[in-house]
């Protein structure tokens, strides 16, 4: 796992002195303090500046983030837990640079983090098969960027152990919740599921008569029973199989309440060992004998074959 | 039995065990069931001869002895067996795929020796290995007991039956020519042997210099040392190799028709079915949908929701390879065997059809197939080829008895013009046309090779002696230029002609190979459809 070094911008002109002001306020009101608090405390700062200072603070595990039904609240954070954050501070600040750069979008990680409101994220799941069966992606509400947890994990070349720990380190933060994605799974499952990749490959009577007129190859006009007999020389060709739904009287293409469907087909052997020998395919098999005219031994098929 | 299959069985005899043993075996299966005296007296070949033949036949499994009544012994050649000859590379390569070297030597050396006590096959197969090996290393002989303990678990190898070991009252004279029986449980029973050795390398060093001192001291050891399973024989089980081999058919059949996980849930289902279903049978017990999940090979990451789906789309698809047999433990499903080897030898007619008249013939092969019973007109309706052609090429294939005439009389003189003649495929003798074909077309390659090794054999002669000369020459340390010498005696334009006899002879061989996997699936379909009638 290399580490990746992470470029720390410098802060402003008074960023101590910002976030000094306020743990104090965090300290004055123990259960939380809103963005609008800190505004009303400190006017003249911008809302850049105030950013940073909020999110310098957070990332340095000061700080806590809450959201409650009017915003967001900002707590002090117990100082025995802030020990423990700052060890994966690097290494969380690498896993939203990478969160970042996926949504195209440059500027101070720190205040992207501020942006992230509540983080929908997911874990692949340890799995020792060859395909992860669940997949879950990270991403944000507001500014819906969204990036795969494994592309996380291939970019920060950080262990699935430690990506593991961190977001389960956020997650206990409260700032993020294991949700999986529904629009993925059904995606995934349509892939899986061999019924559905087996009725896809089918083709109707009816869609194909359509592509045959729509394509105005034939100047005569074709009607669905010539095309269903043209497919039928085509099974008898042994390249197209045909199966018989039911299907109900109004849909488009049924027939006396049944529906042909059409699917090529590969043939179940290669072309069988007999052909592949001269004697196979010989015309004068029938008077070959040895000490004939037509003999093995003088065979010019044979011959032929063999200097191929 | 055919001339064809008697010209095939007289060209294997001869190739393998020499003129003797051919000509005794030759007139064996021409006449049927023979004592001795009959056989020394027919073939006009001295009595001990006829013996040491009949041995060599018997050792191989190639005839069997009936004794009847009056005490007479006869015997009888069981050609089918002969030619299976064709199929031992077949068989040994399987061995190869399955169990490594070990396997593939073990195999070769039961198949080339007929039966083997263990402990010999032991030896010899270690000695052989430890000859490959790298100088220092030896092959243990626990590694190759463990191997053919595989095989026999998996009853690649069986125990040749044995005399019955019945207690006698009073002393009888012994029979003519013993019974022997086996029980089915100890078929496949290893005894208990403690095999601890290692491969000897063959010196030819140690056997120039000690001379005859050492060989008469060699044989005297082996002949006092008693063999600790004597009398407990195996042979190769041609049987499990001939299902293994449907099985393979079967599941490349799936894996061409519909997707690779399929094919793997068949393959699933049929290795489970190995030991339980007996090889003629024509479906395979049920196994449960449970069952199948649990025996899915490590790694294979399907849900059991999906292996449902899977199975039923097997089940409903038209090639009706998978049956379901009933609802209970998540569906019971079978497979149907005799279908698949009738898919199988369908397959290979509507091939060599293609190949031989064309695929415009082929088309109306597969239509007469589907449609059963067909008129002259409708087979152009529907075929879709124009009368005089759809004409030619049903009588084209009708002479050469893929496609037969069935004669539906109107009235009861027969006469033409009132009578249907309808088109229709009999697979069962089109198959039995085919094989007869087959077994020409092998004795045909086989000829040829014959052919061409004996056009070639003064030159094979003369390589044969160079290279003998440069290997003595190398052993007593000559020098180069000597060496180089000696290898110009072959001419270049000569060296070519070698190369060139080398490439036919391989290419004749591989062909002869090729043909014989047609014989298999041909020989399984009929075997399966005359269990069932």
């Amino acid at each position: 796992m290399a580490e990746v070094k992470v470029k720390v911008q410098p802060p402003d002109a008074d960023p101590v002195e910002i976030e000094s002001r306020i743990i104090e306020l965090c300290h004055q009101f123990p259960h939380g303090i809103t963005d609008q608090v800190i505004q009303n405390e400190m006017p003249h700062i911008e809302a850049q500046q105030r950013a940073v200072a909020i999110n310098r603070l957070l990332s340095m595990g000061q700080l806590d983030l809450l959201r409650s039904n009017t915003g967001l609240l900002y707590r002090i954070k117990d100082s025995q837990n802030a020990g423990k954050m700052k060890g994966s501070d690097n290494q969380e600040k690498l896993v939203y640079q990478i969160i970042e750069d996926a949504g195209n979008k440059g500027g101070d990680w720190r205040l992207k983090l501020w942006y992230l409101h509540i983080v929908t994220y997911a874990l692949n799941q340890v799995c020792h098969h060859p395909t992860p069966r669940h997949t879950f992606f990270i991403g944000c509400f507001l500014c819906s960027r969204r990036i795969w947890s494994r592309d996380i994990r291939y970019k920060s070349n950080l262990p699935l152990t430690e990506i593991n720990k961190i977001l389960k380190n956020l997650e206990s933060k409260k700032l993020i919740k294991a949700v999986k994605s529904v629009a993925a799974d059904t995606a995934r499952e349509s892939k899986q599921n061999p019924m559905i990749q087996r009725n896809s490959s089918f083709a109707s009577s009816h869609e194909v008569w359509k592509y045959i007129c729509e394509l105005g190859i034939s100047k005569v006009e074709l009607s669905m029973e010539d095309i269903e007999t043209i497919l039928n020389t085509l099974i008898y060709d042994g390249k197209v199989e045909m199966t018989i739904i039911a299907a109900k009287e109004g849909t488009v293409g049924s027939v006396d309440g049944h529906m042909k469907l059409y699917k090529a087909v590969n043939p179940i052997i290669s072309p069988t060992g007999l052909v592949r020998a001269p004697c196979g395919l010989c015309p004068v098999f029938d008077d070959c004998h040895e000490g004939g005219e037509i003999s093995p031994s003088n065979c010019v098929y044979m011959m032929e074959w063999l200097e191929f | 039995m055919t001339q064809a299959e008697i010209k095939l069985c007289s060209l294997l005899l001869q190739e393998h065990f020499g003129e003797i043993v051919e000509k005794i075996g030759v007139h064996l299966i021409r006449t049927g069931c023979q004592p001795l005296r009959v056989i020394a007296h027919d073939t006009e070949t001295s009595l001990d001869q006829v013996k040491k033949a009949l041995c060599v036949l018997i050792q191989h499994n190639l005839v069997i002895y009936q004794v009847h009544k009056r005490g007479v012994v006869e015997y009888e050649a069981q050609c089918s067996r002969m030619l299976r000859m064709l199929r031992y590379p077949r068989y040994i390569y399987t061995a190869k795929t399955l169990y490594n070297d070990t396997g593939e030597l073990i195999v070769e050396e039961l198949l080339l020796n007929g039966k083997m006590t263990m402990s010999a096959v032991v030896k010899k197969v270690a000695d052989r290995l430890t000859e490959t090996m790298e100088d220092g290393k030896t092959m243990d002989y626990t590694e190759v007991s463990n191997t053919f303990v595989r095989l026999a678990d998996t009853h690649f190898v069986q125990r040749c039956p044995i005399v019955s070991a019945t207690e006698t009252a009073e002393p009888t004279p012994p029979p003519p020519a013993p019974t022997l029986v086996i029980n089915e449980k100890d078929m496949y029973l290893v005894p208990k042997l403690s095999l601890i050795g290692k491969g000897k390398r063959r010196r030819s060093s140690d056997e120039d210099a000690a001379g005859e001192p050492k060989a008469k001291r060699a044989k005297h050891i082996e002949s006092k040392e008693p063999i600790p399973d004597d009398g407990i024989y195996w042979q190769a089980n041609l049987d499990r190799f001939h299902q293994h081999f449907r099985d393979q058919a079967i599941v490349s059949a799936v894996a061409n028709r519909m997707d690779q996980t399929s094919s793997e849930i068949v393959r699933t289902m049929l290795r489970m079915s190995e030991i339980t279903t007996p090889s003629c049978a024509p479906f395979t017990h049920p196994l449960s949908s449970n069952e199948i999940f649990r025996s899915l090979p490590v790694g294979y990451n399907v849900s059991k929701q999906v292996l449902d789906q899977y199975l039923t789309l097997l089940a409903d698809d038209p090639l009706e390879f998978v049956g379901k047999s009933g609802d209970s433990g998540g569906g019971m499903y079978v497979i149907n065997l005799h279908k698949a080897l009738a898919s199988l030898a369908t397959a290979t007619l509507e091939s060599v059809v293609q190949e031989r008249f064309g695929s415009r013939c082929a088309r109306i092969f597969r239509l007469v197939l589907q449609k059963k019973h067909l008129e002259q007109k409708q087979v152009e309706d529907f075929a879709m080829i124009p009368a005089k052609e759809a004409k030619d090429m049903l009588y084209k294939m009708l002479s050469e008895n893929f496609i037969s005439l069935q004669e539906i009389p109107k009235t009861p003189d027969h006469a033409p013009s009132r009578t249907f003649y309808l088109y229709t495929v009999t697979v069962l003798s089109a198959a039995r046309m085919l094989l007869h074909r087959c077994y020409k077309s092998i004795a045909n390659l086989i000829e040829r090779r014959q052919f061409e090794t004996k056009e070639n054999k003064r030159l094979l002669d003369k390589s044969q002696r160079i290279e003998a000369i440069i290997a003595s020459m190398q052993a007593t340390g000559a020098e180069e230029t000597q060496l180089q010498e000696i290898e110009e005696m072959i001419t270049a334009p000569e060296r070519q002609q070698l190369e060139t006899l080398k490439r036919n002879v391989n290419k004749l061989d591989a062909s002869e190979i090729q043909v014989d996997e047609t014989i298999f699936l041909l020989e399984s379909y009929i075997e399966s459809t005359m269990k069932r009638l």
